[in-house]
C-alpha cells in the first residue's frame, strides 16, 4: 500500500459517505430554498426509504415489535434491489406529495419555528411508529449479490470487491452509490436549471408573489418540488441501507449532518449541497483514517467554521436565503 | 356620599365581587407568584407519592417528583429563550449535558458537597452559553436553530471519545459520590417528621429550593423592564432594533441566563441520579426539553412546568401501563398501551403545535377566562335579580 493508494481510498470512501449527504442534502436543499419550508422530518423520509427498500428488495425474518407478535414472521416481496431502486422512489414521492398537501401548506404561512416543530414532531411519530412495527433492534439490510438478473440473465453484479488501478481491491457497491447518486443528483440539476419547469421553480425562489401575478399556477411545481426532494431522500435510504444499519433512529440520526450539509453549501444551491456533501465525506473519511476519535467531531467543527466565516454557506446566495 | 351609591358595592362583596377582584389584583404578585409554587412544591410529593386515594390513582413516587422539578427548572429557563426572546435553540442538551458532566467531575475529583457542583456545573453553563451564544446568534431564524443543534453535537461526539478520560466515554460518568449538604445532612435521607410526610428527602427539599428560586428569578426578570425588552424583540426585531435597543445583547444575555437554567438543573440532576449519562449530551435530549415547553405552553410562567410533569409521566407511568381498559368493567381497549407512549406523546405534540400554538396553559388560560366571564355574567344577573327585588319593595 503505498500512500497514493491511501489517499485515493480515503477519497472514495469519503465520496461514497458524501454521496449519502448529497442525496439528502439536494432533496432538502430544493425544499428549504424553493418552498421556504425547513423540513425536519427529512430524515424520516430517508427512514421510510430504507424500509421500503428493504420490503421490496429482500424478505427478512422479523422477531421484534408488533408486527412479529401479530404473527407475521417476515417481512418483505423479495423482488430484486433493482426493482428496489424503481419502486421506492415512486412510493416516497407520492409520500411527500402527501406531506406537502396536507402538512407543509397548512405551515408556508406561520413561523420558521412553528415548521421545525410540526416535522420535528412528525420525525418523532415516524420513527416511533417503525419502533412499534419492527421493534429497536437492528434488521439486516444485505448488499445485493446482482441487480437486474431476469431469468436466463445473471444480472450485473454489483456487490464484491472490484479491482480498480493503483487502489487495488474495492467494494464495488461503494462505487455504485457514487454513480447512482451522480446520475440522479445531473437529472435534477438539468430538471431545475435547463426546463421550463425549472424555470418556474426558480422564479418562484426569488419572487412566488411575482410569479403568481403573472398567472402561473405555483402550487403544482411547489408540491412536485417537494416530492422530488422526498424521492431522493427514499434513494438515499435504499442505496444507504446496506451500508449503515437499519433501526428506527436512523432517519433522526441523519438528519443533522444532513441539514448541516444543506447549509454549509449554501440554502437553495444544489451545487452547495453537493460541494457540501463531499467536503463532509472526505473530511468523515480522512479523520476516520488518521484521528477515529475525532471522526464525529469534525463534521461539525468544519459546519461551524464554515458558517461563522460565511453564513451563507460556502455556494450560496445571500438574498435568496430565508 | 348617599346611600345609592354605596349600596352596591355592599352587594358586589355579598356575591363575591370584591374577593374576586381581590385576587385578581394579587394574582400578578411577585409574593403570591413565588408563595403558591413554594406551597405546591412542598405538598406536589405527598399528593403524588403518598396521599391515600391520590397518590394511589397517579402512581406517582418520590424520585419522579424530584426529576420533575428538575427538568422543570430546566424548561423555565428554555422558555425564557423560546417563549419570551423567540429564539428556538436545538442545543441546550449541551448545558444541561456539560453542567451535569462538569458536576459529576467535580465531584469525583474536587468536592461532592452539592452546593460546590452546583454551582460549579452551572458556572461551566454560563462560560459554554456566552461562548455558543456568542457564536450562534451571528445568524437569525432556522440558522440559529441549526448552529446551536451543530455546536451542542459536536460536544457529544466530544464527550463520547476524544475527551472520554475525563467523560468516560460510551458508559457515561459512573461513580460520582455525592457529599452531605454542610457536611451534616444527607440528601438521601428523609426530613425527620411532618416534613418528611410533605417532602420525603431531603434531596427534594434541595431541588425545591432552587425550582422556587428559579421561578422567583425568571419572575422577576420577565416582569421587569429587561424583560420586556425580551418580549419587545419576540414580536417585532426591527422595531425593538429602531427604538434603539441593542437587539443582539439582550438575545445574548437572554441566551446566555436560559443556559444558566440549564446548568442549575444539569447539575442537580447529577446529584439526583449520581451518574451522567453521555445521551445527556446528544440532541434528542435538546429536542425533549423543546417538546416539553411547546406542549405546556410556551411564552407562559408555569405552562412549560406543566409540559414537563406531562412528558415525565408519560415516560415514566403511562408506559408502564399493561393494558388501557375502561374504568370499573376490564373491557381491554388497547393492550400493551404503555409500549406505545412515545407514539402518544409525539401525536400529541404534533396536534399541539398545529392546533393550539400556546400550549395547555393556552388551553387552561382560555378555559378560566371563559369561567370567569360565565361568572361575571353570573353575578351581573343576580345583582339585577337582587335590585329587581329592591325596587319592587
Amino acid at each position: 500500500m503505498s500512500l497514493l493508494s491511501d489517499v485515493l481510498v480515503i477519497l472514495l470512501n469519503g465520496l461514497q459517505q458524501g454521496a449519502i449527504y448529497v442525496l439528502l442534502a439536494v432533496g432538502l436543499s430544493i425544499i428549504v430554498g424553493t418552498l421556504k419550508f425547513v423540513n425536519f422530518a427529512h430524515g424520516a423520509l430517508y427512514l421510510v426509504g430504507t424500509y421500503a427498500g428493504l420490503f421490496v428488495a429482500l424478505n427478512v425474518p422479523l422477531s421484534n415489535g408488533k408486527l412479529a407478535e401479530w404473527g407475521f414472521s417476515s417481512f418483505g416481496l423479495d423482488i430484486g434491489f433493482f426493482a428496489a431502486l424503481i419502486f421506492v422512489p415512486l412510493f416516497v414521492f407520492g409520500v411527500g406529495l402527501l406531506m406537502e398537501r396536507y402538512l407543509a401548506r397548512a405551515f408556508y404561512d406561520r413561523p420558521d419555528t412553528d415548521q421545525i416543530l410540526v416535522t420535528f414532531g412528525l420525525a418523532i411519530v415516524v420513527q416511533e411508529l417503525f419502533r412499534v412495527l419492527f421493534g429497536s433492534n437492528s434488521l439486516p439490510f444485505e448488499q445485493p449479490e446482482r441487480i437486474l438478473s431476469f431469468g436466463s440473465f445473471a444480472g450485473l453484479p454489483v456487490s464484491g470487491p472490484i479491482a480498480l488501478p493503483i487502489v487495488g481491491n474495492f467494494p464495488q457497491w461503494r462505487l455504485w452509490v457514487i454513480g447512482i447518486t451522480a446520475v440522479l443528483v445531473a437529472l435534477v440539476y438539468l430538471l431545475v436549471e435547463y426546463t421550463d419547469f425549472g424555470l418556474v421553480v426558480r422564479a418562484g425562489t426569488r419572487d412566488a408573489e411575482m410569479v403568481r401575478l403573472l398567472g402561473i399556477k405555483i402550487t403544482r411545481p411547489y408540491i412536485v418540488v417537494f416530492g422530488i426532494g422526498a424521492a431522493l431522500a427514499g434513494v438515499a435510504g435504499v442505496v444507504g441501507g446496506p451500508l449503515n444499519v437499519v433501526n428506527p433512529t436512523i432517519g433522526t440520526n441523519i438528519l443533522v449532518p444532513a441539514f448541516l450539509t444543506v447549509v454549509i453549501g449554501g440554502v437553495g444551491s444544489i451545487a452547495g449541497a453537493v460541494l457540501g456533501g463531499i467536503v463532509f465525506g472526505l473530511t468523515t473519511a480522512a479523520l476516520v483514517s488518521f484521528a477515529p476519535a475525532w471522526s464525529q467531531v469534525g463534521l461539525y467543527a468544519i459546519a461551524a467554521i464554515v458558517l461563522l466565516t460565511r453564513p451563507q454557506g460556502l455556494l450560496g446566495d445571500e438574498e435568496v436565503t430565508p | 356620599m348617599s346611600e345609592k351609591d354605596a349600596n352596591p358595592s355592599a352587594k358586589d362583596a355579598l356575591v363575591g365581587g370584591t374577593l374576586f377582584g381581590r385576587w385578581e389584583k394579587l394574582r400578578g404578585r411577585e409574593g403570591t407568584v413565588v408563595g403558591i409554587t413554594a406551597i405546591l412544591v412542598a405538598v406536589f410529593p405527598y399528593l403524588f407519592a403518598r396521599a391515600p386515594v391520590v397518590s394511589g390513582f397517579l402512581q406517582g413516587y418520590q424520585s419522579l417528583a424530584t426529576l420533575i422539578l428538575i427538568w422543570g427548572i430546566f424548561a423555565i429557563g428554555f422558555d425564557l429563550l423560546l417563549g419570551y426572546t423567540g429564539l428556538l435553540s436545538f442545543g441546550h442538551a449541551a448545558f444541561w449535558g456539560g453542567a451535569a458532566y462538569a458536576a459529576g467531575i467535580v465531584a469525583k475529583n474536587v468536592s461532592g458537597d452539592p452546593i460546590v457542583m452546583v454551582v460549579s456545573g452551572t458556572l461551566f453553563a454560563v462560560l459554554l452559553a456566552w461562548v455558543l451564544g456568542f457564536l450562534s446568534l451571528r445568524r437569525g431564524g432556522i440558522y440559529f436553530s441549526i448552529l446551536t443543534l451543530a455546536f451542542a453535537q459536536m460536544f457529544y461526539y466530544m464527550a463520547a471519545s476524544p475527551l472520554a478520560f475525563l467523560t468516560n466515554g460510551e458508559n457515561g460518568l459512573t461513580g460520582v459520590e455525592v457529599g452531605s449538604f454542610l457536611g451534616v445532612i444527607h440528601l438521601e435521607a428523609d426530613v425527620p417528621s411532618i416534613g418528611g410526610m410533605l417532602l420525603g428527602t431531603w434531596l427534594y427539599a434541595f431541588v425545591g429550593v432552587f425550582f422556587v428560586g428559579a421561578v422567583a428569578v425568571a419572575y422577576r426578570i420577565l416582569n421587569s423592564p429587561y424583560g420586556m425588552v425580551f418580549r419587545a424583540i419576540r414580536e417585532n426585531e426591527q422595531r425593538a432594533e429602531f427604538v434603539g435597543l441593542n437587539v443582539w445583547r439582550y438575545k445574548l444575555m437572554a441566551f446566555i441566563i436560559s443556559g444558566g437554567f440549564a446548568g442549575v438543573a444539569g447539575s442537580l440532576f447529577t446529584i439526583h441520579g449520581a451518574y451522567v449519562p453521555l445521551q445527556s449530551l446528544f440532541w434528542t435530549e435538546s429536542g425533549d426539553i423543546v417538546v416539553m415547553t411547546v406542549l405546556g405552553g410556551a411564552g407562559s410562567m408555569f405552562g412549560p412546568v406543566l409540559g414537563v410533569g406531562l412528558y415525565l409521566y408519560i415516560e415514566n407511568i403511562v408506559s408502564t401501563i399493561q393494558a388501557l381498559t375502561i374504568p370499573f368493567t376490564g373491557i381491554v381497549l388497547v393492550r400493551d398501551f404503555g409500549f406505545y407512549w412515545h407514539l402518544l406523546l409525539g401525536v400529541v405534540f404534533v396536534v399541539v403545535v398545529w392546533v393550539v400554538p400556546d400550549g395547555l396553559w393556552g388551553i387552561l388560560n382560555r378555559l378560566r377566562e371563559l369561567a370567569v366571564d360565565l361568572g361575571s355574567k353570573a353575578a351581573k344577573r343576580l345583582r339585577a335579580r337582587s335590585e329587581n327585588g329592591g325596587g319592587g319593595q
